[in-house]
């Protein structure tokens, strides 16, 4: 499967409340950041979770956030960072000017 | 809805408990036996994840870490026919009596 993004990408995390397991945590949901690597494809372990074969396999992206984008009221410098991994269905593109 | 596991950034979680203890001969065995298993084929760490994320909230609170590993091995191994609840507090009732 074809990464849909790539390196500087800007991208928004979907808000979905999906049940069960998710490797996608709470607070960057609905954040934007940017791609930094696409770190390749694998089988979905939200599927694999429940015993499933895990396919269509799907790319899986290192992300970047800016704490200040993640925190209120952060302290630090604006130029700290936070990366996570995501999966592809957790994405969608976002407008350069969001973050 | 946030879970139970998924705590990251929360302000209501209090502080981080950064004390240490020494490994226990129950926690390496907890470690082993679920290594095993994946090894095996029998479960994946995907499975034990959600497993682990699948406990009672106040259960999940109150269990160590290799606490909640040893319930969500016991969990999957139910869950696929491998082991009864039954058969499990058999053997738990026996070990108690030695």
């Amino acid at each position: 499967m074809a990464a849909r993004f790539g390196p500087g990408d800007p991208v928004l995390v979907r808000a979905a409340e999906k049940p069960g397991h998710v490797r996608t945590p709470e607070y960057v949901k609905g954040k934007t950041g940017r791609v930094e690597e696409v770190l390749g494809v694998f089988e979905d372990p939200e599927i694999l979770a429940y015993g499933g074969s895990g396919p269509p396999e799907e790319p899986l992206y290192k992300v970047s956030f800016r704490q200040i984008d993640l925190w209120e009221g952060y302290a630090g410098s604006a130029n700290d960072a936070l990366y996570v991994d995501i999966y592809e269905h957790w994405l969608e593109p976002a407008r350069e000017e969001a973050r | 809805m946030t879970r139970v596991h998924d705590l990251g950034g929360s302000s209501d979680a209090g502080p981080i408990d950064r004390s240490q203890h020494d490994i226990e001969d129950w926690e390496r065995l907890a470690d082993a036996v679920t290594i095993v298993l994946d090894k095996k084929g029998v479960k994946t760490t995907d499975e034990h994840r959600r497993a682990i994320e699948s406990l009672a909230p106040e259960l999940y609170e109150k269990l160590g870490y290799y606490e909640r590993w040893i319930a969500a091995t016991e969990l999957l191994l139910v869950e696929k026919g491998i082991l009864t609840p039954k058969e499990i507090d058999a053997k738990a009732t026996e070990l108690e009596e030695i």
